[in-house]
């Protein structure tokens, strides 16, 4: 077997990982990170995408509140390409107390969350699809994020101070020396090949899942509760602006207008199994309904998509459990805390070399990293030694110097190459040139890390068109055996349906059929040979 | 509430039907098609900011909308997209020029035969097409002496007591260029019993939207309706051209948004001529009386007839005249598009547009071409090089009117 | 509202394959027929291939052989109302009224015909240009890749095409062509080219010398719109050896040809044809239509009507409909639909039997629509193509089947009626 060796391994790769690798990297450690699937697969790249202002937990969870708003400014700053400036508004809807609103208000002055309560009148000119009989409206520093675009800018950046970032790597065995974890044993399951990765600390970044690890490393289970949220993608931006509603958190309060289309968002439910996140039709019509209050119509906007995210809820512990960060008590998921939790194995299990990350949401990522960088620092410096400085809050991610992304940014492109380039995915405007160039990047015989990283079958068609132009053309660039090719196009179509068929009525039900016309009745995909 | 017309981007399901149908992208890669401007790009629109230059050579024919079965409101959506455009980039003056016939009529007609002379000068054409922007070969009607208005001031109609009674709208082609046309219409009206009301009136606005100056549109067109409206209180209008009757049907709300209940009521009023005639048959009160036109037409309805969805009642009144023969045209567009084809660098657009049709003209030979839009009858009669008229003139002739 | 045509008029709803045949043999039997359809129909979208049954789940041979049991065990699918001596009658009929390319083949036998991820599919009638790429083990295959076509992968082709028998051999030969620099042709504007004959001279000479001895050569289906057929016969003649086209993604050119001679037809046979107006609602008598209103540009317009074929496109087309309370509704004569299942509608495998599929309108085996019961809602109606129920038309590999037999057979109803 293949064995490498670092100074710091960090295994999972959604924002928290590759945060992590990103400030290790900067402060000199050499760094490895693990993920057992692609760069935010897991909550990361499920979440709706919202830059928090703090204002959804002015009044729940005052540390989240303080934290977001906090890092809000500091994303604003070094991340800004990957932030869509839309502004936030929370409303109070008929169905909603008002007088929450001063509640809100008051939270958000005492945590350092900037609020301007603003005439319901400038509101719904700013958003006509609002309804009409709002009672309230407070404008706040909401945004949206594309989160895959910033896991992969902080993996480029740890890359280019010299980390190393293995995607499709999971991890099968953690290596232990005595008392210590020594590292990981990893699989890649596309080939079957395995690798050891060799490391003086080993960063437990899986989120959701680090339960699993921490049993797998010898301690005792971290107790992580996967908080599952559902979110519905509406074909277009049906708003402009991040829009809440204006009373204590609870479902479907969230409609996140991110790259082309709106998110409305979320549910929670605690599930025993991240990998298991089951849909129901209940969850999809009760959001549905709930949409209703904000948006008037909403059932009858078309709905792209469907998809489950699960939140890594880390509840109350015992002191003297090595946790650092709040507790908080237990009982509905919507009360555990959204702060982070950081824990010490060597001071929790007596397992040296070992530390868990979990807890906290994507607009915290960078602080979840810093502390957890400036726990490595004491570990493996040693407690006396001063800390390494902390660059990530100052220093630009790639392509930050862009400035702030806005949705008109892909058609301003296509309008100078529309000669020079075809359109492989018409709905989100990806040319093959851009694929080309993103699987010279980063080859993959998969069309959904395709997506993940362009976009592609993001759109209304949900893949109905570029499914066949993206196979046909990894088949030929790729060289891929036939076989693959085959599972390319219908892994795709598959994984497609996956997020579709719960939520099909209306204007994509007839999407859903044309395609079906398309791929069965015109291409007969699934008596492909084997 | 959302606006309608955006709204109805959800309905596209990206089948290509309106991309394979618009005439205007089968000739040019400059113009990426209707999907991508309509359904596709408004997804990554934003109030403030246009950057869809390649808008700007949607010729506004309208033929996407027809064809998509999904209800997807393109053709409009594009409008207003290149309102948007020109409205943060400014419009060239050509094109605020070429948008206001009620404005050039009133200054061409009263010097029509030197206008006219310079208009056909070559030397002046290409002058005019480095300065101003106009091709030097686009079909730019001569101004006619007296405008149709000069002749009906004062005129009582003669509705010969059928009990019917319209308003007649002329439309600025009538008006300024083609004032026969308006006599024949009224004469055809009143020979069957129809009482013609006609008011003083100026533009639908029509150019003024296919440019993106929706402000000066909708101002143009209110003004319009309210003339129409004095004239008649609650008597259908009746047009002649297929386009201006579009603006006053449906183009007025559903492309410039105007709200306004009276324009709305004036909408479901309007007919277009071709239309009230035939309705007329249907009731049984057409004057059936015709001589036999023993000649080939061919007819060729215009983009913005479709647009109006209700068939093709030209062909139904031609068939009633003995001895015509009726040629339908391939269908397709002329490629004039209003002001489109003007424009010196849609002009050879507009011409690739408009060939196949040509081609038919030229291979039919007929008599005349017969078509409901004026700025079509001038494409296809400069570039087939064959007489082109309304439908209603054949009828006029096969009623003996011109005896 | 004003009156427009005369009450012995049939109106047919809907433009696609199943309307326009329908309308086709109304107006070959002597009725004045119009045509109300909200936009063009799926023939654009589909690969003009007549797929009578494809798979009853094996694959099928012969219709003819198989729709006996076929329709047995599915008695309330299309076929089995119609009965299937209709099938073959009006298949025939309508290979008579096709020429600019003809149709051969019947239900005797399927051609297996390479789709365009080279999976060989069975069609019962397909037009001529598409005969030779009939799957045979032994067959020797040359699938030519055009340049700047994004629709049509020819590697992808081969590639499967390859794994389809014993002895099958396929591979791409790919081709350079004058495109003025143009990096991205949509099928109708390569069909567009192929009217020039400097352009199929360049295609055929860059093919010379480059095709092994046995090699049939597969082309995608852009050989020209009208006249498609006479450069087909030209490219065989060049190459001296079988060429066939094979459908691609929309827009599909086939599509676009079938369309322009059925329409084309029904002009020439008097028929008319409203393009661009929704249905929105309709004057009823008892059991009876008495006509049709459409949302013109200036408001509603009435159609009356002495029969309604309803062709309007089922699921795809907006025919049926779910909104978001997941009610289901006939939008066109507020019909009752049937086979709507209680549970899930949809299943988590893409490739699954799913529960909603064989939703629709159920018939008698005039086509007239009937209720839960099976009494005849409406006794002048006459129900045609996707908008059926009992079928899973792009599993079974029976759309244009279904849409061609019944459009026809609900003409042939209506015909009857006048005695």
């Amino acid at each position: 077997m293949k064995s490498i060796e670092t100074e710091v391994l960090v295994v999972g790769g959604g924002a928290t990982g590759v945060g992590v690798a990103r400030d290790a990297a900067l402060r000199g450690f050499d760094t490895v990170l693990v993920e057992r699937k692609d760069l935010a697969e897991g909550t990361t790249g499920r979440y709706h995408g919202l830059l928090h202002s703090g204002g959804r937990y002015a009044v729940k969870d005052p540390q989240a509140a303080r934290e977001c708003a906090a890092e809000n400014v500091v994303l604003r700053r070094i991340a800004a390409d990957t932030i869509e400036d839309t502004g936030g508004l929370f409303v109070t809807t008929p169905w909603d107390d008002p007088e929450f609103g001063d509640r809100f208000v008051r939270g958000c002055a005492e945590n350092g969350v900037p609020v301007e309560e603003i005439e319901v009148a400038d509101a719904l000119r700013r958003e006509p699809a609002l309804h009409p009989k709002l009672r309230r409206a407070f404008l706040v520093a909401d945004a949206s994020m594309d989160s895959w675009k910033l896991v992969w800018a902080c993996a480029r950046s740890a890359h280019r101070h010299g980390a190393r970032i293995l995607t499709y790597r999971a991890v099968t065995e953690v290596l232990r020396d005595g008392d210590a974890v020594a590292g990981v044993v990893v699989v890649d399951p596309r080939t079957g090949d395995e690798l050891a990765v060799h490391a003086r600390l080993t960063v437990n970044a899986t989120g959701a899942w680090a339960g699993r690890l921490t049993v797998m490393a010898g301690c005792r289970e971290v107790e992580v509760v996967p908080g599952k949220g559902i979110m519905i993608a509406m074909n277009h931006r049906i708003v402009n602006t991040v829009v809440n509603r204006c009373t204590m958190p609870s479902d479907g309060d969230i409609l996140v207008p991110i790259r082309t289309v709106s998110v409305m968002g979320t549910t929670d439910s605690p599930v025993r199994d991240p990998d298991e996140l089951e849909i129901t039709q209940a969850e999809v019509d009760h959001m549905l309904e709930e949409g209703e209050k904000l948006v008037p119509g909403f059932r009858s906007y078309r709905a792209l998509r469907v998809w489950a995210g699960a939140r890594p809820l880390f509840g109350a512990r015992p002191p003297g459990d090595g946790v650092t960060g709040p507790r908080a008590p237990g009982g509905d998921t919507r009360d555990i805390t959204r702060a982070h939790a950081l824990i010490d194995h060597a001071e929790r299990d007596g397992v040296g070399g070992f530390v868990t990350i979990t807890g906290g949401k994507a607009t915290t990522f960078r602080l979840m990293a810093e502390e957890t960088v400036d726990l490595a620092c004491r570990k493996l410096d040693g407690a006396e030694a001063a800390l390494r400085p902390c660059r990530t809050a100052t220093e630009l991610l790639p392509d930050a110097e862009n400035g702030y992304y806005s949705v008109r940014s892909r058609l301003a492109a296509r309008e100078e190459n529309l000669l020079d380039d075809q359109l492989v995915c018409e709905c989100e405007l990806v040319t093959r040139g851009t694929l080309e160039a993103a699987l010279e990047r980063r080859p993959t015989a998969n069309i959904d890390d395709v997506r993940r990283a362009l976009r592609l079958g993001m759109g209304p068609c949900q893949g109905g068109f570029c499914t066949y132009r993206a196979a046909g053309i990894l088949h030929c660039r790729q060289q891929l055996d036939q076989a693959a090719a085959n599972a390319a196009l219908l892994g795709f179509l598959q994984e497609r349906w996956k997020g579709v068929a719960p939520i099909l009525y209306g204007d994509q039900l007839r999407q859903a059929r044309l395609d079906d016309w398309l791929y069965q009745g015109l291409l007969d995909v699934e008596h492909l040979p084997a | 509430m959302e606006d309608p017309i955006r709204a109805s981007l959800d309905h596209c399901v990206k089948c290509t039907i309106c991309e394979t149908a618009c005439p205007v992208a089968q000739v040019t890669p400059l113009f990426p098609g209707p999907k991508y401007e309509g359904p596709q790009a408004e997804r990554f629109r934003q109030p403030g900011g246009s950057v869809d230059h390649s808008v700007d050579y949607c010729s506004g024919c309208g033929i996407c909308s027809q064809v998509c079965p999904q209800g997807v409101k393109i053709a409009e959506l594009n409008s207003r997209a290149r309102a948007q455009l020109k409205a943060e980039r400014g419009a060239p003056w050509r094109d605020r020029v070429l948008a206001r016939p009620g404005v050039t009529g009133p200054m061409g007609a009263p010097v029509a035969p030197l206008a006219n002379k310079v208009m056909a000068s070559a030397p002046l054409r290409r002058l005019l097409e480095r300065t101003a922007g106009i091709h030097r070969d686009a079909p730019v009607p001569p101004y006619a002496r007296r405008s149709f208005q000069r002749w009906a001031r004062g005129r009582r109609s003669d509705g010969a007591g059928g009990g019917r009674r319209v308003v007649y709208f002329h439309g600025c082609s009538t008006n300024w260029f083609e004032p026969g046309l308006g006599r024949m219409v009224v004469a055809v009206l009143e020979r069957n019993g129809v009482e013609v009301a006609l008011p003083s009136q100026g533009c639908c606005g029509l150019p003024l939207q296919s440019n993106g100056l929706f402000d000066p549109a909708r101002r143009t067109l209110l003004r319009l309706a309210a003339d129409l409206g004095a004239a008649g209180g609650q008597d259908a209008v009746v047009a002649s051209s297929t386009s201006c009757g579009l603006m006053l049907k449906r183009e007025g709300r559903e492309i410039l948004g105007i709200e306004d209940g009276g324009l709305r009521a004036m909408g479901e009023r309007t007919f277009d001529i071709c239309e009230y005639l035939l309705d007329l048959h249907d009731q049984g009160a057409l004057d059936t009386g015709f001589r036999p036109l023993p000649m080939t037409v061919l007819y060729h309805a215009p983009c913005q007839q479709r647009g109006h969805l209700m068939g093709t009642p030209a062909l139904d009144l031609l068939a009633l005249i003995p001895e015509l023969r009726v040629v339908e045209s391939v269908g397709g567009c002329c490629g004039i598009a209003g002001t489109y084809g003007l424009k010196k660098e849609k002009y050879p657009i507009a011409m690739a547009v408009g060939e196949p049709l040509f081609e038919q003209v030229r291979q039919v030979g007929p008599d005349a071409v017969a078509c409901d839009g004026e700025t079509c009858r001038w494409q296809i009669s400069a570039a087939a090089q064959r007489p082109s008229v309304h439908p209603v003139e054949l009828l006029f002739r096969a009623y003996g009117l011109d005896g | 509202m004003r009156a427009d045509g005369t009450p012995h008029e049939v109106v047919v709803v809907g433009a696609g394959v199943a309307g326009l045949v329908a309308a086709l043999r109304l107006a070959k039997g002597g009725r004045r027929v119009r045509v109300l359809a909200k936009g063009v129909g799926a023939t654009h979208l589909t690969g003009a291939t007549v797929d009578v049954l494809g798979y009853s789940p094996e694959r099928v041979g012969s219709p003819a052989a198989a729709l006996p049991g076929f329709v047995a065990a599915h008695p309330d699918h299309p076929y089995a109302r119609i009965g299937i001596g209709v099938v073959d009658e009006a298949l025939s009929w309508l290979k008579g009224h096709l020429a600019d390319p003809r149709y051969v083949g019947d239900t005797g036998r399927n051609f297996r015909l390479p789709t365009a991820v080279g999976v060989p599919k069975p069609s019962a009638v397909v037009p001529q240009t598409m005969a030779a790429g009939d799957v045979v083990d032994g067959k020797s295959f040359a699938i030519v890749g055009l340049p700047a076509l994004k629709d049509f992968y020819a590697d992808l082709v081969a590639g499967n095409l390859a794994l389809a028998g014993d002895g099958i051999e396929a591979r791409a030969v790919p081709v350079g062509l004058d495109l003025d620099g143009r990096v991205d042709v949509t099928p109708p504007a390569y069909a567009r080219r192929f009217a020039d004959p400097d352009f199929r001279a360049e295609l055929a000479f860059s093919l010379r010398g480059r095709l092994g001895a046995d090699e049939v050569v597969g082309v995608p289906a852009v050989l020209g719109l009208a006249g498609a057929e006479a450069v087909w016969e030209e490219l065989e003649g060049r190459l001296e050896r079988p060429v066939f086209e094979i459908p691609t993604l929309p827009p599909s050119v086939p599509g676009l040809r079938l369309f322009d001679a059925l329409m084309g037809a029904l002009r020439r046979a008097g028929g008319r044809v409203v393009m661009g107006a929704p249905v929105v609602g309709a004057e009823r008598e008892g059991n009876l239509v008495r006509g049709l209103y459409t949302e013109a540009a200036n408001g509603r317009r009435y159609y009356p009507a002495s029969h309604v074929v309803l062709a309007s496109g089922g699921w795809a087309a907006g025919g049926i409909e779910m909104d978001g309370s997941w009610a289901v509704r006939e939008t066109v004569l507020d019909l009752p639909v049937c086979g709507v299942p209680a549970g899930a509608r949809f299943l988590p495998g893409y490739l699954d039997h799913q529960p909603l599929a064989g939703a629709g309108v159920a018939v008698d085996r005039s086509l007239r629509p009937v209720d839960g019961e099976g009494d005849v809602v409406l006794a002048n109606v006459r129900v045609a193509g996707a908008t059926l129920a009992g079928a899973e038309p792009w599993k079974e590999k029976s759309g244009d089947g279904i849409s061609v037999s019944t459009g026809y057979h609900a003409a042939v109803s209506i015909l009857a009626e006048e005695g």
